[in-house]
C-alpha cells in the first residue's frame, strides 16, 4: 500500500505538472506539445473487474467487426478486407547479393518513376523503397519481377497484416475448458518448470507489462460510418500492466521487448499493447499460474518477448509511424530470432498475395533454432480465403498452422481450412455456447479502452488500467495453445524446431476424416503425449 | 566384451582338439556316468540386436545377466539338455533408461525415467564332443519363454508392459573341466526374441526408419549375441 500511495503521488505530481505547464488536458489541441509520451512506472496497478462475459471478441461479433472498419477507416483503406490492402507508397524488394549498387537502382527507376531506396532498417535482409503514393506498389513489383531477375529476389507491395481473432487459477476449473482439453494437467506433472528456461516471443499487438501514464494528443476522426468523433486533446492515459502475466515482484519475465509499430521512435523498446490482443494471447501462453487468482496459462514460467507489429486504432490516433505490413512483420520475426526467443507465437496473418519478405523471415527465425506457431485464419465462413502467412508455415519444417476447435472439439465455425492447416488447438466459439464456449485470459476491459465504438457523443478518453478476464475466440487464440506446448517440449528436451513440429504432429489426437485432414491438420494437440515420448517397446 | 570371449574360445578349442584328435574324436570320458545332474549358475553379457533402440534408451547396447539352473547329460555325457533361469545383473535386475523421441533419425531425451526388466527361462539341449578328457566343445539349441517388462513414469497402466513370448537360442562353447566335479564353461550364444519390440515406441520408430530390412528385423527382436561363463557342479 505505501508503494501505491507513492506511485499515486508522483503520477498527481506529473499530472498536476503537465496542467500548468503545458495548458488544459482537454480541450484545444496545442500541436507545438508532444504529440505523443509515455511515463513509464508511473501508475497504478489495474483495477481488475474479474470474470466477464463480453461476446464482443468472437470473429463474427458485431463490436470486432466495426473495430476492424474503423482501424480500416484511419488508414484511409476503402473498405476492402485488410488483409488484401497493402500500404501505399512502399515497396518491399529483397535485391540479389551480387548486383551492384548501380544495377540495383538501374532496375529500380526502371520499375517506378519515384522509387528510391530506403536506408535499411534493423532486422531485415530486404530494402523498403518508397514510392509516390500515387504510384501502383503491385505494378512496380511485377516489373522489378519481370524485367530485372537478375538484380531483384524478389519485390512485394507492403501488405498489412491483421489480428486473427477479429476483434474479441479460480477460473481455471470454472471457465478454462481449453486446459484440459489438450491434456495439459498430466504434461505439468511431467514439466512442472514450465518452460522456465525459454523465451517466447509474442509478435502481436505489444503487452501490457508495464505501468506507465501515458500523455497524447489525440486528433478528431472520423469512422467507417463517417460519423466524425471530436479531438480529444491533450489528454492523461493511465496505463497497467496484466498482473496475471508480469507481476510486480519479477518484471525480469520480459526480455527484450520491441515495438515495430513505433520503431524509429524513444518509444521503440515499449511495445504497450493499446488493443488488448498481444495481452491475450500471452496470457494463453504464459500467465501467472498456480497462484490463486484468475486463470491460468500454459507455459507459464516461460520468459515473454513482447514484439509489437500489430497496430491498433489508438496506435493510430496517437501518431504512430508504422502499420502492421508485411515488412514490419518479417522485421519482428527476424527481431525475435535474433534476440534469442526459442518459440515465436504469431497469431496474425493476412490473405491476398504471397509474402515473400515474410517467408525469408520465418526460413530465417526457424533456421535459428526458434519454433513457430502461426494462426490459420478465421475466414472460413467468409469465402475460406488462403492466409498467406499460416500458408507458408505448411512449407517449412518447424513452423505449424494451426486451426480452431470449439469446446465440443469440433471445427471451430470460423477456422479457416485447406491443405496447409497442420494442426488444430482449442480455439473456441460463442456460436452455440455463449462466452463460456471461448477462452478467457486477462486483458483490457473494452468498456473501458475502445470508446471509439461508442457515439460520438460519447466517445471520451481510454484507460488502460481496467483489466479484466476476457472470452476471446479464433485461431488467434489456438495458436498460443501450440506456442505453449511447443516451449514446454523444448524445455523437455526436444529442441530442434522440425522436431517439435513432428512430436506435435504425431502425438495429435486425430479429428474429423482419417488422418491428415483440411480442417485440423493432424489433429488436436496432446500435450501429455508429446511429452511423453517414446519407451523401448510401449 | 564379445570379440575376446570368442577369441578365446577359438583359442582354448583349437589347443584341446590337437590331441584330442589323436586320441580319437567322440571318445567319452571313461569315468563319465550314463547320466548326469549338473546344476549350473551363470554370468552372461548380451549384445543386444536392436542396437539402436537399446542406444536411445538406455545409452548402451549390451547388458549383463546372471542365472542358473540343471543341466543333464546322457549317452555317457554326450547329449545334454538343460534349463536356465537368468536376469538382468543390475541393481533391482532393471536397466534404466528415459524416454525418447526420434525425429528424423535423431534422439531426444526427454528425461522421463523408464525401467525395463528382461527374464528368460530357457530349455536347450545339444551335443557335447569330446575331443579331450578336460576339454568338451558343446553345440545347442533350445526355445525360451521371455519375460520382458517396461515401466515409465508418469504412465497410467495401459502404457506400461508386462509380456512374455516364445524365442530360440543356438550356442556353441567349450567346457573345460577344471575338476572331477567342477567344469567351466565358456560360449557364445544367440537368442532369437521376436513379438516385444517392433509394435510400439521406439523399436517401432527405428523398425520403420531404417531403409535395411536386416536392420528393421534386428530392431523388432529383443534378442541378441551373448558371451556366457557357466560354472558346472558335477561329472
Amino acid at each position: 500500500m505505501p508503494d501505491a500511495r507513492a506511485r499515486l503521488a508522483v503520477a498527481m505530481l506529473i499530472a498536476v505538472s503537465l496542467v500548468a505547464f503545458r495548458g488544459p488536458l482537454h480541450g484545444d489541441q496545442r500541436y507545438d506539445d508532444p504529440p505523443f509520451l509515455i511515463l513509464p512506472g508511473v501508475g497504478l496497478p489495474a483495477v481488475n473487474v474479474g470474470l466477464m462475459q463480453d461476446e464482443s471478441h468472437a470473429p463474427d461479433a458485431p463490436e470486432a467487426l466495426h473495430r476492424v472498419a474503423i482501424r480500416a477507416g484511419l488508414r484511409g483503406d476503402d473498405g476492402a478486407r485488410p488483409a488484401a490492402s497493402f500500404r501505399p507508397g512502399r515497396l518491399i524488394v529483397k535485391f540479389r547479393d551480387e548486383a551492384p549498387d548501380v544495377a540495383r537502382l538501374s532496375a529500380l527507376h526502371d520499375a517506378s518513376t519515384t522509387g528510391t531506396i530506403a536506408e535499411r532498417a534493423s532486422h531485415a535482409d530486404f530494402d523498403v523503397v518508397h514510392l509516390s503514393p500515387d504510384e501502383d506498389p503491385v505494378t512496380a513489383a511485377r516489373l522489378l519481377m519481370d524485367r530485372h531477375g537478375d538484380v531483384v529476389e524478389y519485390a512485394q507491395p507492403s501488405y498489412r497484416m491483421h489480428t486473427m481473432f477479429t476483434p474479441n487459477d479460480p477460473y481455471y476449473a470454472s471457465n478454462q475448458w481449453n486446459l484440459p482439453m489438450i491434456d495439459l494437467e498430466r504434461a505439468w506433472d511431467i514439466q512442472p518448470a514450465a518452460g522456465s528456461s525459454i523465451t517466447v516471443a509474442v509478435v502481436d499487438s505489444g503487452l501490457a507489462y508495464q505501468d506507465a501514464m501515458i500523455i497524447a494528443n489525440v486528433p478528431a476522426f472520423r469512422d467507417d460510418q463517417n460519423r466524425r468523433y471530436p479531438p480529444l486533446g491533450r489528454i492523461n492515459i493511465p496505463y497497467s500492466a496484466a498482473r496475471q502475466v508480469v507481476s510486480a515482484a519479477h518484471p525480469e519475465r520480459i526480455v527484450a521487448p520491441h515495438d515495430f509499430i513505433w520503431d524509429g521512435t524513444s518509444f521503440a523498446t515499449m511495445p504497450f499493447d493499446f488493443d488488448g490482443h498481444g495481452t491475450h494471447v500471452s496470457g494463453t501462453i504464459g500467465q501467472l499460474t498456480n497462484d490463486g487468482e484468475g486463470t491460468a496459462g500454459i507455459a507459464f514460467n516461460v520468459k515473454l518477448m513482447p514484439v509489437k507489429v500489430i497496430d491498433s486504432v489508438w496506435d493510430f490516433l496517437f501518431g504512430a509511424p508504422n502499420e502492421a505490413t508485411d515488412d514490419v512483420v518479417a522485421r519482428g520475426v527476424r527481431y525475435a530470432a535474433d534476440n534469442g526467443a526459442k518459440i515465436i507465437n504469431m497469431s496474425i496473418g493476412r490473405d491476398g498475395p504471397p509474402a515473400p519478405v515474410v517467408e525469408d523471415a520465418i526460413k530465417y527465425a526457424v533456421g535459428k533454432g526458434a519454433f513457430i506457431a502461426i494462426a490459420a485464419g478465421n475466414g472460413f465462413e467468409d469465402g475460406n480465403p488462403v492466409e498467406v502467412v499460416a500458408e507458408i508455415a505448411s512449407r517449412v519444417k518447424g513452423a505449424v498452422s494451426v486451426a480452431a476447435v470449439d469446446r465440443a472439439r469440433n471445427h471451430a465455425f470460423y477456422s479457416t481450412a485447406g491443405p496447409y492447416v497442420e494442426l488444430a488447438a482449442p480455439g473456441g466459439a460463442i456460436r452455440g455456447f455463449g462466452a463460456s464456449g471461448a477462452v478467457y485470459q486477462q486483458t483490457f476491459n473494452f468498456d473501458f479502452t475502445d470508446t471509439f465504438l461508442l457515439p460520438p457523443a460519447q466517445y471520451h478518453a481510454p484507460r488502460f488500467d481496467v483489466m479484466g478476464y476476457i472470452p476471446y475466440s479464433g485461431t488467434s487464440m489456438a495458436t498460443p495453445h501450440v506456442t505453449g506446448v511447443a516451449a514446454i517440449l523444448m524445455q523437455q528436451g526436444i529442441t530442434d524446431p522440425a522436431a517439435i513440429e513432428d512430436a506435435l504432429e504425431k502425438t495429435a489426437i486425430d479429428l474429423g476424416v482419417k488422418g491428415r485432414d483440411d480442417q485440423f491438420g493432424f489433429g488436436l494437440i496432446d500435450a501429455r503425449n508429446a511429452m511423453f515420448g517414446l519407451g523401448l517397446a510401449k | 566384451m564379445k570379440r575376446p570371449f570368442v577369441g578365446t574360445l577359438a583359442l582354448l578349442m583349437s589347443s584341446a582338439a590337437a590331441p584330442a584328435t589323436a586320441q580319437g574324436v567322440f571318445a567319452a570320458a571313461p569315468a563319465a556316468p550314463s547320466i548326469s545332474l549338473r546344476p549350473f549358475v551363470e554370468v552372461s553379457n548380451e549384445k543386444f540386436l536392436a542396437t539402436r533402440t537399446f542406444d536411445a534408451i538406455f545409452g548402451e547396447t549390451s547388458a549383463r545377466f546372471w542365472g542358473g539352473g540343471l543341466q543333464v547329460t546322457v549317452l555317457r555325457d554326450r547329449v545334454y539338455g538343460e534349463v536356465g533361469a537368468s536376469r538382468l545383473l543390475l541393481k533391482n535386475a532393471e536397466l534404466v533408461g528415459q524416454r525418447v523421441f526420434i525425429s528424423d533419425g535423431k534422439v531426444y531425451k526427454l528425461g522421463i525415467p523408464l525401467r525395463s526388466t528382461i527374464a528368460p527361462l530357457e530349455i536347450s539341449g545339444g551335443y557335447r564332443f569330446h575331443v579331450h578328457p578336460l576339454v568338451v566343445p558343446y553345440i545347442g539349441a533350445g526355445f525360451g519363454s521371455y519375460h520382458y517388462t517396461e515401466q515409465s513414469d508418469f504412465a497410467d497402466a495401459p502404457e506400461n508392459l508386462d509380456v512374455t513370448h516364445r524365442g530360440g537360442t543356438f550356442q556353441a562353447g567349450v567346457e573345460l573341466r577344471a575338476h572331477r566335479w567342477i567344469g567351466v564353461a565358456f560360449d557364445a550364444k544367440y537368442t532369437h526374441v521376436p513379438g516385444i519390440l517392433g509394435s510400439s515406441g521406439a523399436s517401432q520408430q527405428f523398425a520403420g526408419d531404417t531403409q535395411s530390412s536386416a536392420q528393421a528385423k534386428r530392431e523388432k527382436d529383443l534378442g541378441g549375441w551373448a558371451g556366457r561363463l557357466k560354472v558346472v557342479v558335477g561329472r
